[in-house]
């Protein structure tokens, strides 16, 4: 009792410290005002000759192990010589940890340091640049320095990037819309004489026999490779094969945790973590560094990322090294109440690229994005130089990896390639099968983890208005999500149910209900509108 | 008369000023220092009374009055952080305030002088790593797979989760910020035993005192002063906490525990982009910490310590 009072008593008490001390400082932040505006508006017509102007642009820094200088290496000295020198421009980029993307940026951009070509995955934090009035309508700037841009994004992917009826952003072209994906060692299942697994139950006895009679013959096997939530590794699609019936419009509006079905979801997995089925300090490891290293030191029998996952760099060549004969195959095991494997997949639209209202090269910005969209351009961003980054067979580029220089930090530099998303040879036929060989030596596996991959997908529902929640409490929400997750696979079973309903409860009450209320209120109208 | 006085006054400035020309011209770096830093940055409070527009600045964003402490003041999440800052603090205070002051006059009862030097500038290095460092080595040691584990199931013990055990937790990050901090601690407590009168030693020798009597009667006495001093800044600071410790240290499976105040603020602030309420939230622990300051100064000068001011 005495504590409650307490809490109440030294609020009021801050409140009246806060007042006086708001009297002094304004008439500073007025003068700070008023001379930022001036100052921008000075340079903003910085003439192509004289001093080469530096645009800088926004890059992830996936924290690679022998990743070369993301400012200097094969791919940006292209940019400069081939854009830059072209330009009277420096390109420059501006690493920004993959993992902390949005933390980064928000500093960046309150500091009005952010780089003229920025981005960002989260559409929400898009929306909220955008209402704050900071970032760049686009529409102008598109039609005078992007004709090739808008020709090559088309209006349907542009149509992501629309705020209140303003071009706010630039979405990349996803050109393969595959998301998730399950890979389980076929080389342990053939050890074991078991068959790939289709249904749970299926998945469940082999990740038993994965436990008990450890066929990879390693010290601590790990039957389901898992990394704290939010990183690379998940569930895949594992939830949707326990949610049960909803109307189109329940399904689209209500958050997953209230989804029939999800409850007996964490509740699988729960199990699995208890009978010892899932990285013991899966938890614990919040960048997936230790999943990584388990699943290349060949320790992990199952596990789900992004569908192309194995295939990648950083993962395949030292799996390959560590363990020579470890065989990763997709499969799609999570089979729901229809008889589907139902699995969420992208929208044609990839990263949201803007250009922050305090740049100064908004026009260079446009027109470096509109030189990118040319195809010869992106296919040396993407596939380099024959004989070096790639070799022709039968007209279909391969990838060959490379290191230092020459290493692609992210899969077909797609941290670089801010206009599309995906292997882009002009042609969709010609992709699927780009796609496939992006992998050396793995080109099966990647085929086949496209096709199950596309295969009983649904796609995040668009919402043409933005949700005003959401924009405030997405990014809590979300976090407050994985947290969720993680506490419900590890708690003990006889907590589960409670935990459940008392953490879904509160996730509810900090903003849950208000995303969900809001959802439904702009679905409706969206219906009645068309 | 009156203007009399005060030429006067002026006069003995100037030839202060004079005379310690240099001294004041030092302290000039500092005073910028912390006007540049320290005050400068106040005016920054005004965004908790405002709906913070990090695009228009506090000019020009929208001011909103106590609107922001309002919603604060009605999430669950901001108390828990609170009662987590107020619970982690007290557990430091608890184990990490006594261990430098123990430490101290077990170094100081050291006789071999080299040992003593080798073992205090072991028991400093913890101070210089950073967090993030200490993080990973605590994670490598004491993770399921990790070195204490394998020892402790070598010897038939059986697993104990370490980090993600609520209660175990607990234990684990006041040890480890004690581990951290203990040896650095014990500079100042040295630095003030030197200053204890050595003539008290010698006659209480003469009386035939053990070592324990010593330490109970002349050492502990003479270093109170210090102790206090630093137990009323610690009470001060009891509000405030660290990011680095309970973000590195913290998971999501103890997030019950681990989410503090300054975790809350940077979630809130950085993570979300809501400027006002972290400011809000910031002010509000100043504001705590100042009133906690001062009850543990009043209280001290009561007990018949020496306060602060």
């Amino acid at each position: 009792m005495n504590k409650k009072r307490m809490t109440v008593l030294l609020p009021v008490l801050t409140l009246l410290a806060g007042a006086l001390a708001g009297c002094g400082g304004n008439d500073s932040a007025n003068e700070a005002q008023s001379t930022s505006p001036a100052a921008s508006t000075s340079n903003a017509g910085a003439a192509p000759s004289g001093a080469p102007v530096t645009l800088t642009v926004e890059v992830f820094d996936r924290g690679i192990q022998g990743q070369p200088d993301l400012n200097n290496n094969t791919w940006t000295r292209y940019i400069n010589d081939n854009f830059g020198k072209q330009n009277n421009a420096i390109v420059k980029f501006v690493p920004v940890p993959r993992s902390q993307e949005i933390d980064k940026l928000n500093v960046l951009m309150a500091a009005n340091e952010a780089p003229d070509i920025s981005f960002t995955y989260d559409s929400a934090t898009v929306s909220r640049y955008a209402k704050m009035n900071g970032i760049m309508p686009l529409d102008d700037l598109l039609d005078k320095y992007g004709k090739d841009l808008t020709n090559y994004l088309g209006e349907k992917v542009l149509s992501y990037g629309v705020f209140d009826g303003k071009q706010v952003a630039i979405p990349a072209k996803r050109t393969s819309l595959a998301w998730i994906g399950m890979f389980i060692r076929k080389d342990w299942l053939d050890e074991l004489g078991m068959p790939i697994p289709t249904t749970r139950d299926e998945l469940y006895n082999t990740l038993v026999a994965f436990r008990d009679k450890n066929p990879g013959h390693v010290d601590g096997v790990i039957p389901w490779g898992l990394a704290a939530t939010g990183m690379n590794y998940g569930t895949g699609n594992l939830a949707e094969s326990f949610w049960g019936e909803q109307s189109e419009e329940d399904f689209v509006t209500t958050p997953n945790w209230l989804k029939p079905g999800n409850k007996d979801a964490l509740k699988f997995l729960n199990k699995l973590y208890n009978e010892k089925l899932i990285s013991p300090d899966f938890a614990l490891d919040k960048t997936a560094k230790q999943a990584d290293a388990d699943v290349t030191n060949g320790k992990v029998g199952f596990f789900s990322a992004n569908w192309d996952y194995p295939l990648r760099q950083n993962i395949s060549e030292p799996l390959k090294e560590n363990v020579p004969d470890a065989n990763f195959v997709p499969i799609d095991t999570f089979k729901n109440y229809e008889g589907k494997y139902k699995k969420i997949a992208y929208n044609e639209n990839g990263v949201n690229v803007f250009i922050p209202k305090s740049s100064k090269n908004a026009e260079l910005a446009i027109k470096y994005l509109n030189w990118m969209s040319n195809p010869d351009v992106l296919f040396f961003l993407q596939y380099g130089k024959e004989g070096v980054n790639h070799k022709m067979v039968d007209g279909i580029p391969q990838v060959i990896n490379q290191t230092g220089d020459n290493m692609q930090t992210s899969y077909l530099n797609l941290d670089y390639t801010l206009v599309v998303n995906g292997v882009e040879l002009g042609d969709p036929e010609k992709n699927i099968k780009a796609l496939a060989a992006t992998a050396p030596g793995l080109k099966a596996v990647a085929e086949q983890s496209y096709k199950i991959n596309t295969t009983d997908t649904y796609t995040g529902f668009f919402y043409d208005t933005p949700n005003e929640s959401n924009i405030k409490f997405g990014k809590t929400l979300g976090d407050m999500s994985n947290q969720m997750t993680d506490k419900l696979i590890v708690c003990k079973p006889s907590e589960f149910d409670s935990l459940y309903d008392k953490l879904v409860a509160e996730y509810m009450a900090a903003g849950g209900k208000a995303v969900m209320d809001e959802n439904v209120k702009i679905y409706e109208a969206m219906q009645a509108n068309k | 008369m009156m203007l009399n006085l005060m030429a006067k006054g002026m006069i003995e400035v100037k030839a202060v000023l004079k005379r310690d020309f240099f001294l004041y011209f030092l302290l000039l770096l500092p005073m910028a220092y912390i006007f540049i830093f320290k005050y400068a940055p106040i005016y920054g409070v005004l965004m908790a009374f405002q709906d913070y527009n990090i695009f228009e600045g506090i000019g020009g964003s929208e001011w909103v009055g106590f609107d922001v402490f309002n919603f604060i003041f009605h999430q669950d999440s901001f108390y828990r952080a609170l009662q987590n800052t107020l619970v982690l603090n007290l557990l430091d205070l608890a184990a990490g305030f006594p261990a430098p002051i123990i430490l101290a006059i077990l170094l100081n009862e050291l006789r071999y002088a080299r040992f003593k030097k080798v073992t205090q500038t072991i028991l400093y290095l913890p101070h210089f790593l950073s967090w993030v460092i200490i993080g990973g080595m605590v994670y490598l040691m004491f993770s399921s797979g990790g070195m204490a584990n394998s020892v402790l199931s070598r010897f038939g013990l059986g697993n104990i989760d370490f980090l993600s055990q609520k209660t175990n937790w607990l234990i684990m990050y006041t040890a480890v910020g004690v581990w951290q901090s203990v040896g650095w601690g014990t500079i100042i407590y040295l630095a003030s035993i030197i200053g204890i009168n050595k003539d008290l030693y010698e006659a209480s020798d003469m009386d035939g005192c053990s070592r324990l009597r010593k330490i109970w009667h002349i050492t502990l006495p003479g270093i109170k002063p210090t102790i206090m001093m630093l137990l009323i800044l610690q009470i001060g600071r009891m509000v405030s906490i660290g990011f680095d410790r309970p973000f590195v240290m913290g998971n999501s499976l103890v997030s019950d525990y681990s989410d503090v105040i300054s975790t809350y603020v940077y979630r809130i602030g950085i993570g979300s982009g809501d400027f006002s309420q972290a400011t809000a939230v910031g002010l509000f622990q100043s504001v705590v910490g100042l009133i906690f300051l001062a009850a543990a100064n009043y209280g001290a000068k009561k007990i018949g310590e020496q306060g602060i001011w």
